[in-house]
C-alpha cells in the first residue's frame, strides 16, 4: 500500500448536501393577533402601561421592563427613519405614529424620494397568506394621513401556529483523507485506514490525528471487506433523512484489519431473520455493481452474515 | 473567592491556518487538527496536559448538527472535558478563562473554525433573523448592515467616502499579513466603485468571509511561565448583547460594544483605553468598524477615522482586521491570537513594540453581540 495522499484525478472533491428542516413555529399571542388582523388591514401594536412603551408590530412582553403589553390598534401611518436599497428591494426603517420604536419592512414604489423623514403608509397585499407580508410595504404618503388613537383591540381567531421550512444547501469538502478513500472505493473497490504510530489502532475513515492520543497518523493500509459485527439495530421508525425503507437493520461492523466501528447496514436476509443475528458474528460486504459505483462507502449495498 | 484568589490565566501561544476564500482540498477537522497543533507546538504542552477543550462554530454553516461531536479526534478532546460555544471564539475564551482563574483546570484549547465556502452565509445570516417579522421582509446580513451604515452616516453627518478609506486602510494592512490570503488588494477608487449592495454599502465596504481555524492554549499563570518565555496575560474581559429586533437598537451607535468595553476596563483597572498599544476588532462592514471603534473609546463618537490616523497612540488592526478576512465564528478569536502574537513577538505586524492590547469580537446579525478581551505583558 502507498503512503502517499495524492488523489487522481477526475474524481469529485466535493459532496453536495441538502439539510431539509420542517418547521411548525409557534406564534404567541402577539405575533398570532398581528399576523391574523393583517388580512383585515390593521396593523396591530401592543403598549406596555409601565413604561408608557408601544411597540409596533405586537410584541408579548416589554423590551424596557419585561412585563406583559396589551394589545392595540396601531396607526398604518408613519415617518421613515432609515432606508437601504438592495438589488432585490428597499427595506425601511418606519416609525409608525405613536411607537416607540421604528418597525422593519419593505418599501413599495421607486427607492427615489424614500429617505429619513418622509411619511409613508401602509400598502396592503392583495392576496393573504397569513404572513407578515400580507402588510406588502409602506408608500411614500402623498398626503398627510391621522394617526389613529390607540384602542383595545382583540382578534377572535388569532393564528397560533405557522408553517416554515428551512433548506440549506452545502457542498462538503472530502479533504485528503476521506478523499483518498473514496477514490480508493471508486477505484480499486477497497478500503483504506490510518494506523495510529502511538497506540497501533487503525481508523475508518482514515484521518490525520488519532482520535484517541491525538499521534499525527503518517500512512494507509488497506483493510478488509469482512469483518465482526459489533452492534446491530432493527429500525422501524421513519425519519428525515433515511436513505433505506424501514424496516431495515442498521450495523456498526469492525473491518478486519481496522479498530474502528464503520455504520453501515445488514442485508442478504428476510427481515424476520433479523432476530438470528448475533454480536460478534463474521459479515462481509456486498458490492453493488461495478458500473453503479459512485466513489462512496454506498458502493457497498450492505454487509450480510457469514454463514 | 476574592479577585486576589483568582489564577491569573495566561496565553501559551496561538496558531491560525491561512485564511483563505476557499479551503476546498480540506475538511473542518483537516484546518482545526492543523491549528491545534500548531498551536502546542514548542510549548512541551502535549494533548495529555490539556485539561479541557472549548470550541466556536456553527452547525448552521458546518450542515450538520452538534457539529463538535465529529471534530473531537482533530481538536484532541478525546475523553476530556468539551464544550460548544455558537458564538464566536472569544466567549469561548471567556469561558475557559473561568475554568482557569477559579482554579478548576490548569491548562486549556480553546479552537474557532469556519468553513462559510461550503454553504450559503444568506442562509446562515437569514437563519439567525426572527422568523415572523423580519426573515420575511427580507432582512439579512448585507441589508442590516445597509441601514446600521445609513444611520451612522446620517446620526453623525459622516461622509460616505469615509468608509470607502476605512475599507482600502484594511484591504492595505491584510496585503502584509502572510496569514491572510490577499491575491487582489482593491484600492479606493475600487472600492469606492464597487457595486451597491445596501446602500450606503458597497460590496467591497462588507467584510469578506474566509475559510479557516484558529487555536489558543491558555494555562494557569505557573503553567503559563513553565511553557513560554512570553506568556500575555488576560487583564480582563466582558461581554454584552443588544435587541435582537434591529429597531430596538440605537442608531448610530453600540451601546452593547461599550458595555463590554466598560466591563473589561474595570476589570483591568484601564481608565483610558488609548493607552492600548494595539487594537484588533472585529466587523462586518466598514460602517460597523467605525461604530465599534467608537464604541471602545478609541476615538469620540462620528470620529471613528481619526483613530486610523498614523498620530493615533493605538494601533488599530495592525493584521488589517476583519474586513479582508471574516471567518464567521472565528473571527474575534483571530483578533486575539493576532494581538497576542504581537505582544509575545511571535507576530511582526508593523505595530512596533507594545505591552498591552484590546480584543473585540462580535455575534449575531449585524453586531447584535459583543465580546472584548484586554491583554498584557
Amino acid at each position: 500500500m502507498t503512503t502517499g495522499l495524492n488523489t487522481p484525478p477526475g474524481v469529485s472533491q466535493k459532496l453536495a448536501a441538502t439539510i431539509g428542516l420542517p418547521y411548525t413555529l409557534t406564534t404567541g399571542k402577539a405575533v398570532g393577533s398581528t399576523i391574523t388582523a393583517l388580512a383585515s388591514k390593521r396593523l396591530t401594536g401592543s403598549y406596555c402601561s409601565d413604561c408608557q412603551r408601544t411597540n409596533v408590530p405586537a410584541q408579548d412582553y416589554c423590551v424596557g421592563c419585561g412585563g406583559e403589553m396589551s394589545l392595540i390598534e396601531a396607526a398604518d401611518t408613519g415617518t421613515i427613519t432609515a432606508a437601504t436599497t438592495t438589488p432585490e428591494h428597499t427595506l425601511l426603517l418606519v416609525q409608525i405614529d405613536g411607537a416607540s420604536s421604528p418597525l422593519l419592512h419593505r418599501l413599495v414604489g421607486p427607492a427615489e424620494g424614500a429617505v429619513p423623514g418622509v411619511r409613508v403608509r401602509a400598502v396592503w397585499a392583495d392576496e393573504t397568506k397569513a404572513l407578515f407580508l400580507d402588510l406588502e410595504g409602506f408608500e411614500v404618503a402623498d398626503s398627510e394621513a391621522a394617526a389613529s388613537s390607540p384602542v383595545d383591540t382583540t382578534v377572535d381567531d388569532a393564528m397560533k401556529e405557522m408553517p416554515y421550512r428551512l433548506d440549506l444547501d452545502y457542498q462538503h469538502s472530502y479533504g485528503p483523507y476521506y478523499g483518498r478513500l473514496f477514490d480508493e472505493l471508486a477505484h480499486h473497490r477497497r478500503l483504506v485506514g490510518s494506523p495510529c504510530p502511538q497506540c497501533h489502532q487503525v481508523m475508518v475513515p482514515p484521518r490525520e490525528r488519532c482520535d484517541v492520543c491525538f499521534a499525527r497518523t503518517t500512512r494507509l493500509v488497506e483493510v478488509q471487506d469482512t469483518g465482526t459485527l459489533q452492534a446491530f439495530s432493527i429500525v422501524h421508525l421513519e425519519f428525515v433523512g433515511q436513505t433505506r425503507t424501514p424496516p431495515y437493520v442498521y450495523a456498526e461492523v469492525v473491518l478486519d484489519g481496522s479498530s474502528t466501528r464503520l455504520i453501515h447496514v445488514l442485508g442478504g436476509f428476510e427481515i424476520e431473520k433479523a432476530r438470528d443475528l448475533t454480536i460478534g458474528m463474521p459479515v462481509r460486504a456486498v458490492w453493488k455493481d461495478a458500473s453503479q459505483a459512485q466513489g462512496t462507502l454506498a458502493d457497498i449495498e450492505y454487509f450480510e452474515p457469514v454463514v | 473567592m476574592t479577585p486576589h484568589d483568582y489564577v491569573r490565566v495566561g496565553i501559551v501561544s496561538s496558531a491560525q491556518t491561512l485564511l483563505k476564500d476557499a479551503w476546498d482540498d480540506l475538511q473542518h477537522v483537516d484546518l482545526i487538527s492543523e491549528a491545534v497543533s500548531e498551536a502546542l507546538r514548542g510549548t512541551g504542552l502535549g494533548m495529555s496536559d490539556v485539561d479541557f477543550i472549548i470550541n466556536s462554530g456553527s452547525d448552521v454553516l458546518d450542515g450538520r448538527s452538534i457539529s463538535n461531536c465529529g471534530f473531537l479526534g482533530a481538536m484532541g478532546a478525546h475523553h476530556k472535558e468539551e464544550s460548544r460555544v455558537e458564538e464566536d471564539g472569544l466567549w469561548s475564551l471567556s469561558y475557559a478563562h473561568d475554568k482557569i482563574a477559579s482554579g478548576s483546570a490548569r491548562v486549556g484549547v480553546v479552537i474557532a473554525y469556519s468553513k462559510p465556502s461550503e454553504s450559503s452565509l444568506t442562509a446562515y445570516y437569514s437563519a439567525l433573523v426572527e422568523p415572523f417579522y423580519q426573515r420575511p421582509v427580507g432582512l439579512d446580513h448585507a441589508s442590516a448592515h445597509g441601514l446600521q451604515a445609513a444611520q451612522y452616516l446620517a446620526v453623525h453627518g459622516v461622509d460616505e467616502k469615509e468608509l470607502s478609506v476605512v475599507a482600502a486602510r484594511a484591504w492595505e494592512r491584510a496585503a502584509a499579513n502572510s496569514s491572510v490570503d490577499t491575491p487582489q488588494v482593491p484600492g479606493l477608487d475600487e472600492i469606492a466603485t464597487s457595486p451597491s449592495v445596501a446602500t450606503p454599502l458597497r460590496a467591497l465596504h462588507l467584510s469578506r468571509p474566509r475559510d479557516g481555524a484558529v487555536a489558543v492554549v491558555v494555562a494557569s499563570e505557573q503553567v503559563a511561565r513553565r511553557s513560554t518565555s512570553n506568556p500575555v496575560w488576560i487583564s480582563g474581559y466582558g461581554s454584552s448583547i443588544d435587541s435582537q429586533v434591529l429597531g430596538e437598537r440605537e442608531p448610530g451607535s453600540f451601546p452593547a460594544a461599550k458595555a463590554a468595553a466598560q466591563r473589561a476596563y474595570a476589570r483591568a483597572g484601564v481608565s483610558d483605553p488609548r493607552t492600548f498599544g494595539i487594537a484588533e476588532v472585529s466587523a462586518g462592514s466598514a460602517a460597523a468598524e467605525l461604530m465599534v471603534v467608537e464604541a471602545l473609546g478609541l476615538a469620540e463618537p462620528g470620529q471613528g477615522a481619526s483613530a486610523y490616523d498614523g498620530a493615533a497612540s493605538t494601533v488599530l488592526n495592525p493584521s488589517g482586521g476583519a474586513l479582508p478576512a471574516d471567518v464567521v465564528m472565528a473571527t474575534g478569536l483571530i483578533r486575539l491570537h493576532e494581538a497576542a502574537g504581537q505582544l509575545a513577538g511571535r507576530l511582526d505586524r508593523g505595530a512596533g513594540s507594545a505591552s498591552s492590547a484590546l480584543v473585540h469580537g462580535a455575534g449575531g446579525l449585524a453586531h447584535q453581540n459583543h465580546c472584548v478581551f484586554t491583554l498584557e505583558v
